[in-house]
């Protein structure tokens, strides 16, 4: 158990074409770049590829050192993580403040059966070891390790018996399948996220750096930039001076538009369909994993008493094919925005809304999401709601009609129904609700959004009062979870002051009687 | 050294107290000193700007001065005026279950942290503490927005009371 344990030789292999890799990148550039620039043979005395060569040699160097350094041990009660041949370093991670433990795996590292794998613990940004790359015995090996630590644990905690059967299939996922996303699901997934337009926007940066755009771009639309302009120019004569109204280009380009926003859809849901292929999420005893992936296969498991909120998410469209998303803010890797960490937290990218509330109540055990008591906020919150909105209104008018003059009344009166209507569903759709275990918010008209806290994840409750709430004698509760972001964040405002006074006064009290437990 | 730590009051009395009074003089000189910096490197400034600016119109060159001279007597104002007015809404409470504190003039916010969520807590004391006997205490919380929340202007055996009594006293919490 002692015995110190090396990285699979296979990292060597995986490191060192991660240095060709970002080589490979600024190369390609120059490459294309020295290609545009001059006819000639690239413009660049001939015989520099060698030098690039050169510069990967400290990057060997480093690899192998790290490779040769490495090496990781399973104590009785925590991992220790040794690395480094001039400066050592030794890391202790005791196995109880192991929040997750994430293994991604590639094409590449599915043919040397390794795993990338990242243990995070609460602190901090970045993730607290980076095992890149391990065996998939190793892995295994670690999992029971941190697992075994935790048994005792978990002892205390109500699942029991959960806890005997986790032991007895080790290793093996034979848990509960909460979600599993087949095909159809996949691609309504992608459908609803549309990603594609992050994707896409990605790609033109490259097509664009790479000067590809230009050609391309002159081929589809002619001469592009004189077309662009000279539909402006039209569309500015037919405002102004009543012009013949461009038809044919705006017929153009709607249609061109229509076909962008379809394509950014299929995009969207073919990389839905790689990114998340085959996602399932297991409970096995006490712990929920997610599996997902075509190409790179990502295993996450976070322990369910980790789970910090909870937050059930629906687009216009989601409702529309009674669909929901679920996602589960943790501890770890506070602020990391990669794909693989907001991923990992997506208890379900797609779920029916029927089975919503039997999810939840899995993840938070003892929790009835539809026997929560939804509270309003203050019934003259679409007095305060509203205000801004009609300031600004007002400012936009007195600019737009100091540029075109009396129209702007016109737009006035266009925005204001809009504006009145919008806010009062903002404000109808605001909602929380409070129970002896958890603290619940939703909002959101027309992206609607449900959040639970559990009571003991409370970290500290904050009653806030700006000057507009406290004429109006109204004050907003804050409730603050380890891992909240601006999404997930259960801030309810509009409050009546007193009742806020008393739900803050009641939140904090019982999480204080709660002991906090990672 | 002062009368009010040599008593052993309760420091969990569940009361809200004000921060100690010597706070006033403290963040007085702290914005004194604050606003002189920032009046000297606008004084280079302008005197820059006034000698190499041949084209600027005689109007602005005069009114230049003047409206420095405006500004600095007024920062100078709020810089004494503010740390007394601002005083009365700053308070904080400590009972057996947490510390509540409050503070904002205009926008006010009153954080409640529960003891058992106190991950660690520094009392840091800078020169000018040192001289009024004043300390910050500094509560760090697993939270995000309410990570780390400070309060100033303690006197500094009180913050290390305080300090003693939030931190968790047992093993339990250790997980």
């Amino acid at each position: 158990m002692r015995s110190e344990q090396r990285l699979h030789p296979a990292t060597l292999l995986f490191d060192m074409a991660g240095h060709v890799k970002r080589f490979a990148v600024p190369g390609l550039l120059v490459l294309v770049g020295a290609s545009r620039s001059s006819a000639g043979p690239w413009g660049i005395p001939s015989g520099w590829e060698p030098w690039l060569l050169v510069m990967l040699v400290p990057a060997v160097l480093a690899t192998v050192a790290r490779y040769l350094s490495f090496r990781i041990r399973y104590d009785e009660r925590e991992m220790v993580i040794r690395s480094g041949l001039v400066f050592r370093n030794e890391r202790h991670v005791p196995y109880t403040r192991i929040q997750n433990v994430d293994a991604s795996q590639n094409l590449f590292h599915r043919f040397f059966h390794v795993v990338e794998v990242r243990v995070e613990t609460a602190g901090g940004e970045k993730e607290e070891a980076r095992l890149s790359v391990l065996a998939q015995a190793a892995f295994d090996d670690m999992k029971r390790h941190v697992l075994q630590a935790r048994a005792p644990l978990a002892v205390e905690s109500v699942a029991e018996p959960a806890t005997s059967e986790e032991r007895g299939t080790e290793g093996t996922p034979a848990g509960e399948t909460l979600v599993h996303l087949p095909l159809r699901e996949l691609l309504l997934c992608g459908l609803l996220e549309n990603k594609g337009m992050v994707l896409i926007g990605a790609a033109s940066g490259v097509i664009w750096e790479s000067g590809l755009g230009n050609s391309v771009m002159g081929r589809v639309m002619g001469d592009s930039e004189s077309v662009g302009r000279s539909f402006v120019r039209a569309l500015i004569s037919w405002f102004v001076d009543g012009g013949p109204l461009p038809l044919a280009r705006i017929g153009f380009g709607l249609a061109a538009l229509l076909v962008f926003l379809v394509v950014v859809r299929i995009v969207s849901m073919v990389w839905a369909f790689v990114r998340l292929y085959d996602f399932r999420l297991t409970r096995i005893g006490d712990d929920l994993r997610t599996e997902y992936g075509l190409f790179t296969r990502v295993t996450a498991t976070v322990p369910i008493r980790r789970v910090q909120t909870v937050t059930v998410a629906a687009g216009p469209l989601h409702r529309w094919l009674k669909r929901a998303t679920v996602r589960v803010e943790t501890a770890g890797g506070v602020g990391t925005q990669q794909a693989g960490a907001s991923v990992r937290e997506w208890l379900a990218p797609l779920i029916h809304q029927d089975a919503v509330a039997g999810l939840v109540a899995q993840v938070v055990p003892g929790v009835a999401l539809e026997s929560l008591d939804w509270q309003p906020v203050h019934p003259r919150a679409f007095r305060r709601a509203i205000k801004p909105k009609l300031i600004g209104i007002v400012l936009i008018s007195l600019v737009a009609a100091i540029v075109i003059g009396r129209g702007a009344t016109g737009l006035a009166l266009l925005m204001l129904p809009w504006a009145v209507f919008t806010t009062r569903q903002f404000v109808a759709h605001l909602g929380w609700a409070e129970s002896d275990e958890v603290v619940a918010m939703r909002s959101g008209w027309i992206w609607q959004r449900l959040t639970l806290a559990r009571v003991n994840k409370i970290q500290a409750v904050a009653l806030r009062e700006s000057p507009f709430d406290r004429r109006a004698a109204m004050a907003r509760v804050r409730v603050d979870t380890a891992g909240a972001s601006e999404f997930t964040r259960i801030d309810i405002p509009y409050l009546d002051g007193e009742v806020a006074r008393q739900l803050s006064g009641r939140l904090s009290a019982q999480a204080a009687s709660t002991s906090f437990r990672w | 050294m002062t009368e009010p730590s040599s008593e052993p009051p309760p420091i969990a009395d569940g009361l809200e107290h004000r921060l100690d009074p010597r706070v006033i003089p403290l963040q007085r000189i702290t914005g004194g000193l604050t606003v002189a910096a920032f009046a000297l490197a606008s004084l280079g400034v302008l005197a820059i700007v006034l000698t190499v600016g041949d084209d600027i119109p005689t109007a602005v060159r005069r009114l230049l001065p003047v409206a420095w001279l405006v500004l600095v007597a007024t920062a100078s104002v709020v810089a004494y005026r503010w740390p007394s007015h601002h005083y009365p809404y700053t308070s904080y409470l400590v009972d057996e279950h947490g510390i509540e504190i409050r503070k904002g003039v205009y926008w006010r916010a009153v954080i409640n942290v529960p003891r058992s969520r106190v991950q660690h807590i520094d009392v840091s004391q800078g020169p000018l503490d040192r001289r009024y006997g004043l300390g910050t205490l500094v509560l760090y919380t697993a939270g995000t927005d309410h990570a780390r929340v400070a309060l100033d202007g303690l006197e500094h055996g009180l913050a290390l009371g305080i300090r003693e009594h939030l931190l968790p006293s047992g093993a339990d919490d250790a997980v």
